[in-house]
């Protein structure tokens, strides 16, 4: 009898134990909350091209997905910039030769508990840990009035460009809209030297099976998300569960995969639990003319094209989507995470980074980077990753019909010469009715439009099947455990998918040996279609991408 | 208009004594004919007045053009050479930026061929040694090719040259030459491709050049 309440009250010892450690959420520094069960899953399940029209922007389902991005775990801010932020956080870089005392003693200038974090070994500033309730942005001012700091900021929040839309594949109409069939005669190895980056919410990559444990939520009338008993309309907890991924078969193989990286979870396995970085990838480098040979979707016949479809792919993953953020993971698509990341490609032999992601914030961050708002910490990655050699794509922003707000990562790569910032053009390469404008915009591609074209108006990739994943846009009943094992293709549209043009056909330019990541610019810019007013504009940028002409140059007089 | 200024020339270079012919000179042996027809092989390294761009597309500027013609010598020492050459050449295609140009790899075939009509004058100093020295007219056949579907690009013009050397009798009836002469060629680049963006529009340059004359 004593033996068997001894061994009750040790089960339930260990039970409370197991249930402390899987209930903590992010930010804490113990281990994630996702474990590794096995590196293989069944193959994937084909469900071919999805009709579903529920995605655009500014729907409700849109703004449920940001929100769950924003509440989930620690809550987001919005600063006094109108920049979203996470709380209980500061990006502070040190002059050069500060010593590390004196950088403990200049933590001094925050109110209440302040610590930094151990740095990564490619992190050359630092992470403050500060309170919840601190205001960060008024944190980074008191460090940025310190002589030995270079520049303070808060962490800022980084997104995807894109809305998906899943709806029936006709064609892509893409690829065509930049010339790229006379650009695959003029390079068939389509990149085959050549690695990009895809700084994502990960890639469909490798088939694993993970166990993860999901906290419940709540959902406002206005498609707020909040913790539970924060109002509205109560998502329940899934509790533990194991979930199955696979790979995406048209990105396949496994080889293909260089240095992934996942510093959302701070491991090696940046799986995509959103689909947005596979739709990316694919448009990168969809496995293209496999129709007959065996390869990729060989149910859907070979399925989509991608423009560079040779290159080696590093997925790095640093942007959290909705179901990261249910699940608790340790880190979000933060600017320190994305400045990590960048770094991480930069030293580990990417040549191209495709950054479709973004972040709105004041207008002139170029004459004043140490504001609030403002992203140095990005800005020295960028221009880090530059001085490496890589060449950087970053997504223009979607913002233009809800009020064309700076896209504050895009600005930056403006100013990097071998950093561009890409528009998106629609199916008659008119500007996209989304696409940010400004002077900071460099260049367009196709980012695809619904409105009058319909779903065949957006871009069309293998992603994983938005559907089965977004269960949180079903109500409370039918709210249940996503499915990462399912894939699909998907139109989507936004600057997201422009962005990835550029990206692949960098690559291509750099397979022809222009390493210089300034000339590749100079050449996408060069030999770009100019649209709207002559010469350079907000809207197009120096024009349209044309692979053809960008690949095939000049001649010595024509 | 052109055409009369550059007769007026070769006339004033065909009468006019340049200032070594003024001086004492080896007396014209009896037995020299009146007028020589003098085949000719021609090798010629021309570097390019377009060197940015000819260095873009073919790695370098100074480039090879092979060739051959007919040079007329007269008793007086007045010559006139007619030579038709030609460079031919595969590079890249490529683009320029920041003062730099950048090859991408796409094969770039060009093909110049000049066909120069020459004249001027020849002092012999010595025995078997010779100086000349020359003002010329050429007809400039500019093409380009390369690794797509578009129409090759062909251009012709005119260009001028002046040209100075010396002929070394190697025997009665074998003699070799070695000149420099500058070629002047507007009109065919410059208006476009890798030497448009480099800002260059001659075509010509400076060559020395290496004939081998059969004939006495």
């Amino acid at each position: 009898m004593l033996r068997l309440r001894f061994f009750t009250a040790f089960s339930v010892a260990v039970l409370a134990i197991v249930a402390l450690f899987t209930a903590q959420g992010r930010g804490q520094t113990t281990a994630p909350s996702r474990r590794l069960l096995s590196e293989f899953a069944p193959p994937a399940i084909q469900r071919g091209i999805s009709p579903d029209l529920s995605h655009a922007p500014g729907t409700p389902e849109t703004r449920r997905r940001q929100s769950i991005q924003a509440v989930s775990g620690v809550r987001d801010r919005i600063g006094a910039s109108g920049t979203r932020y996470r709380p209980g956080r500061v990006i502070v870089k040190f002059r050069d030769g500060v010593s590390a005392p004196t950088r403990v003693s200049a933590l001094s200038v925050v109110p209440g508990r302040a610590t930094i974090s151990p740095r990564a070994a490619t992190q050359d500033f630092d992470v403050v840990e500060i309170d919840q309730a601190a205001d960060p942005e008024a944190v980074a001012r008191a460090f940025r009035g310190r002589p030995d700091v270079e520049y303070a900021q808060a962490a800022y929040r980084v997104h995807a460009e894109f809305v998906p839309n899943d709806h029936f594949y006709s064609t892509q109409w893409n690829l065509p809209a930049i010339n790229m069939e006379a650009a695959w005669d003029i390079q068939p190895a389509a990149g085959s030297d050549i690695t990009v980056a895809v700084l994502d919410s990960g890639v469909a990559y490798k088939a694993a099976e993970l166990q993860f444990h999901a906290g419940a939520f709540t959902l406002d009338s206005e498609g707020n998300v909040g913790p539970p008993g924060s109002g509205g309309t109560a998502y329940p907890a899934l509790g533990d569960m194991s979930l199955k991924f696979v790979a995406a078969t048209e990105l396949a193989p496994l080889s293909r995969f260089v240095s992934p990286h996942d510093f959302i979870w701070n491991d090696d396995m940046p799986l995509d639990l959103s689909g947005h970085g596979t739709h990316v990838s694919g448009t990168i480098g969809q496995l293209t003319n496999n129709a007959a040979n065996g390869l990729g979707d060989v149910a859907n016949g070979g399925g989509t094209a991608g423009v560079a479809f040779n290159v080696k792919l590093m997925p790095v993953k640093v942007i959290s989507s909705e179901w990261d953020d249910i699940f608790g993971s340790p880190n979000e698509g933060t600017d320190d995470v994305v400045a990590l990341g960048i770094r991480w490609a930069a030293d580990h032999g990417a040549q191209i980074l495709n950054m479709s992601i973004g972040q709105e914030g004041p207008a002139n961050c170029a004459t004043n980077p140490n504001q609030d708002g403002c992203a140095p910490a990005i800005e020295a990655a960028i221009k880090y990753a530059v001085g490496k050699g890589c060449f950087v794509a970053v997504a223009g922003g979607n913002s233009f019909d809800t009020g064309n707000h700076t896209e504050v990562l895009a600005e930056i790569a403006s100013r990097v010469p071998g950093a561009v910032s890409v528009a998106a053009v629609n199916k008659n390469k008119e500007h996209a009715p989304y696409s940010t404008t400004g002077s900071y915009i460099e260049l367009a591609a196709p980012g695809g439009e619904f409105g009058i074209f319909g779903g065949p108006g957006g871009v069309l990739q293998q992603t994983l099947d938005f559907d089965l994943i977004e269960t949180f846009q079903d109500s409370p009943s039918q709210f249940g455990r996503p499915h990462f094992d399912m894939l699909r293709y998907f139109y989507v549209i936004g600057t997201s998918m422009a962005t990835p043009h550029v990206s692949g056909l960098a690559a291509m330019l750099m397979q022809q040996g222009i390493t210089n990541p300034a000339a590749i610019e100079a050449a996408l810019e060069r030999f770009a279609t100019d649209l709207g007013p002559a010469g350079r504009d907000q809207t197009f940028g120096f024009g349209l991408v044309d692979a053809r002409a960008t690949l095939r140059g000049l001649g010595l007089a024509k | 208009m052109r055409i009369r200024i550059i007769s007026v020339l070769l006339s004033a270079v065909a009468v006019a004594a340049p200032a070594s012919a003024q001086a004492p000179r080896p007396p014209v042996r009896r037995d020299d004919p009146a007028i020589s027809l003098r085949p000719f092989f021609l090798a010629t390294g021309q570097s390019f007045s377009a060197h940015k761009t000819f260095e873009t597309v073919f790695g370098k500027s100074v480039q090879p053009f092979w060739g051959g013609g007919l040079n007329v010598a007269f008793r007086n020492g007045f010559y006139v050479d007619v030579t038709a050459s030609r460079f031919k050449k595969t590079g890249q295609r490529a683009f320029f930026f920041d003062g730099q140009g950048y090859g991408l790899g796409i094969p770039l075939t060009v093909t110049v061929t000049p066909l120069e009509v020459t004249a001027g004058q020849r002092v012999q100093i010595a025995s078997s040694v010779f100086l000349y020295t020359g003002f010329g007219v050429g007809s400039y056949r500019y093409q380009e090719t390369s690794q797509s579907d578009d129409e090759p690009f062909e251009k012709r013009h005119v260009g001028y040259l002046v040209a100075a050397g010396a002929e070394f009798r190697v025997s009665r009836w074998v003699g070799v030459s070695g000149d420099a002469q500058y070629t002047y060629v507007s009109g065919i680049i410059g208006t476009g491709g890798v030497s448009k963006e480099a800002g260059e529009n001659k075509l010509g340059g400076i060559a020395g050049r290496f004939r081998v004359i059969v004939g006495r």
